[in-house]
């Protein structure tokens, strides 16, 4: 036994950047329930959606997905364009299942990532788990070994890192020859762009100067990708700092900064560029008390305060620095569509926003076939910083969510706004709607409410606004099929000019990207 | 004379031994993914010396895929304590916590929000969870002469 003074101290084992995975809103009944009588809420809730879907086919598209689906050709209905050449990939949730307990929240299922890919005449559908080290070892298992943010499993597995829980579930990006899967806690999950297999977990700084510094750090789930393919994104630490990153377009690391935002709040999910400017927008969120045995339920740590108003920091593109801040009301965005900046600097942003994180319960609720209504729906503002530290906002009038706006025009000045709404259907979206955000004018249109239509995405040749193609999938709740819908971006109104239809229904996801051959 | 001399050696090593009885702690790290770089251990006598980083022994060892054992003797006898622990922390509660440093630069590597990016451990094979270990985890007594505690390595 030697005794020497040499050994450095294993200090800062910090705690897992666990606290901020997607997250929801507290579930009081969870609270002072035993592990046991928790488990036991998973049985219910499989039992509860089981027999909603019976009489409820609404909920198919939260139903347990317990395969991979392999290459299929669509059937096609009208003209498909000629001029679509390349991948459309989805991602979203979609083991919610194993063994008799369903998960209690939409955001806890493993990714499956769903690729749609365009040749002249013909579009092929596949779909594939994505191979996280979860997803595998519960595969072996059969069931479920980690609690999640809301779920929690008897026996549990220890989760030391926030990857160890990583279900990969969110979005979806092209980078260099590959995509990543990408969740907002922990790492990227890299694919093979064409079979969507699984290859490994990123690790951001590899073969850099950054050497391991950056694995396992938040990578979140909305990138900003430039016009000239710059990859920007942040992360949140369970501290409350926030890592700021700008990848090349082969997803090497140019740069990386860190600033304190000192955000309480857990859950940051999206953020936006300018062409100048990264803008970290928190949302009136706050750490919620919880005692230590809830330390796990993640839905119980934080909570939305009316009285606190939204911060906009504002940094440095170049240096990664703070360099302004801006109070907004109080309010929660999961989503931006863009933000610009004119040439005084001026700021310009639109945000999906709401005055509540109701609709985190309501997806709660979902996962055991309580269907609820679109009451809680985020709507549009359009937000601007002037120089002189003020702002000033607009509403537009309808729900919206899922904002999207041509590629080419992230960071700059854009007139269209292309997001989701609902019109005839009181439990889903089943609307695409185009916004003009100088005139306000909306170019619509509903699919009804046979229909729940996901996350519709720009695909476009030319860098001009208006031009191209709006593309998207709803489940058509009668058939319970998939369609994939292709609209002239510049007249939605008129409704799909091309429907290629899957002979069966594939889960809602979240978000995804267009790359094009 | 040879008989005499015999004797006198057995008082002089009877005299030797300590009142305390001496003990040994056998460490078992299992999981190490490989033979790169070293393991530190650092052994914490009490609470406060573990709050306070201030090991009460350490040890250094090469680094063995798979498994090694490393060994404490003469625990609790009344020893001088190192690297600034408290010598007069009667507490019979000790701990341990260990990294694989693969990177042979005698520190442990973290990522840039503080998170461990090389192997580590504690005694009671305690786990990290949602959080860092707590010492209630990791504590043990020296209840007999040899004392056997185990962890296998989280990367």
């Amino acid at each position: 036994m030697q005794r020497r003074q040499i050994l450095k101290n294993i200090a800062g084992i910090a705690g897992v950047g666990a606290s901020n995975f997607v997250l929801g809103n507290p579930i009081a009944t969870l609270v002072n329930l035993s592990t046991q009588r928790k488990a036991d809420l998973l049985v219910n809730a499989k039992q509860a959606f089981s027999s909603a879907l019976k009489t409820s086919p609404t909920l198919l598209g939260l139903q347990n997905n317990t395969g991979n689906f392999p290459p299929r050709q669509l059937t096609i209905e009208g003209k498909l364009p000629n001029d679509i050449s390349g991948v459309l990939y989805r991602n979203g949730p979609a083991k919610f299942e194993r063994g008799d307990q369903r998960y209690l929240h939409q955001f806890e299922g493993d990714g499956m990532i769903n690729s749609f890919t365009f040749s002249e005449q013909s579009i092929t559908h596949q779909g594939k788990f994505v191979q996280t080290a979860k997803f595998i070892a519960e595969q072996q298992k059969n069931k479920f070994l980690y609690s999640g943010p809301l779920s929690q499993i008897e026996n549990s597995r220890n989760v030391s890192h926030a990857d160890v829980v990583n279900t990969a579930n969110i979005n979806v990006i092209p980078v260099n020859n590959e995509i990543w899967a990408l969740w907002e806690s922990g790492s990227a999950t890299a694919m093979n762009a064409e079979t969507l297999d699984t290859k490994r977990r990123v690790n951001l700084g590899e073969n850099s100067q950054y050497g391991d510094k950056l694995k396992g750090l938040a990578f979140s789930a909305h990138p900003k990708i430039e016009a000239n393919g710059d990859i920007w994104n942040f992360g949140l630490s369970p501290s409350g700092h926030i890592a700021l990153y700008q990848l090349s377009a082969k997803g090497t690391v140019k740069n990386v900064g860190m600033i304190n935002a000192r955000y309480r709040g857990k859950m940051l999910h999206d953020f936006l560029i300018t062409h100048k400017h990264i803008l970290i927008i928190l949302p009136s969120l706050t750490a919620n008390s919880v005692n230590d045995s809830n330390a796990m339920a993640l839905f119980n740590s934080f909570k939305y305060d009316e009285n606190l108003p939204m911060q906009v920091l504002v940094i440095d593109k170049q240096s990664l620095a703070l360099k302004k801040q801006f109070e907004l009301d109080a309010g929660f965005a999961f989503h931006f569509g863009n933000a610009w900046e004119e040439t005084d600097g001026t700021i310009h942003f639109d945000a999906s926003i709401n005055n509540n994180i109701g609709v985190m319960d309501e997806l709660s609720e979902l996962m055991s076939g309580k269907l609820r209504s679109l009451d809680n729906s985020p709507h549009t503002a359009l937000f601007t910083l002037h120089t002189n530290g003020s702002t000033t906002k607009s509403s537009i009038d309808g729900d919206s969510e899922f904002p999207r706006v041509y590629d080419h025009l992230v960071g700059q000045r854009n007139k269209k706004l292309y997001t989701l709404s609902h019109t005839e259907s009181n439990f889903w979206r089943d609307t695409v709607c185009c916004l003009d955000t100088d005139s306000g004018e909306k170019d619509k249109f509903v699919y009804g409410e046979n229909f729940i239509a996901e996350e519709h995405i720009i695909v476009s040749n030319t860098a001009k606004e208006g031009e191209g193609y709006l593309v998207g999938t709803a489940l058509h709740i009668p058939s319970k099929r998939t369609c994939l819908n292709i609209f002239k971006a510049d007249s939605l109104n008129k409704g799909p000019i091309c429907r290629a239809w899957l002979p069966y229904h594939i889960p809602l996801g979240l978000h995804g990207s267009f790359k094009a051959s | 004379m040879n008989s005499t001399l015999t004797t006198i050696c057995s008082i002089a090593i009877l005299f030797a031994t300590p009142l305390l009885s001496a003990k040994t702690l056998e460490f078992t790290i299992d999981g190490i993914k490989s033979s790169k770089g070293k393991i530190y251990v650092q052994l914490f006598k009490g609470e406060g010396n573990y709050l306070s980083n201030k090991a009460y022994l350490s040890s250094i060892a090469v680094a063995k895929q798979g498994q090694i054992t490393i060994r404490f003797n003469d625990l609790g006898v009344d020893d001088l304590a190192t690297d600034g622990a408290d010598a007069n922390d009667l507490s019979n509660d000790y701990a341990i916590r260990y990294y694989h440093d693969e990177n042979d630069n005698a520190s442990m590597e973290t990522n840039l929000f503080g998170m461990p990016t090389e192997g580590y451990g504690y005694s009671n094979n305690a786990k990290a969870n949602y959080g860092p270990v707590k010492y209630s985890q990791i504590k043990f007594h020296l209840a007999s002469q040899t004392v056997l505690n185990t962890s296998t390595i989280a990367y």
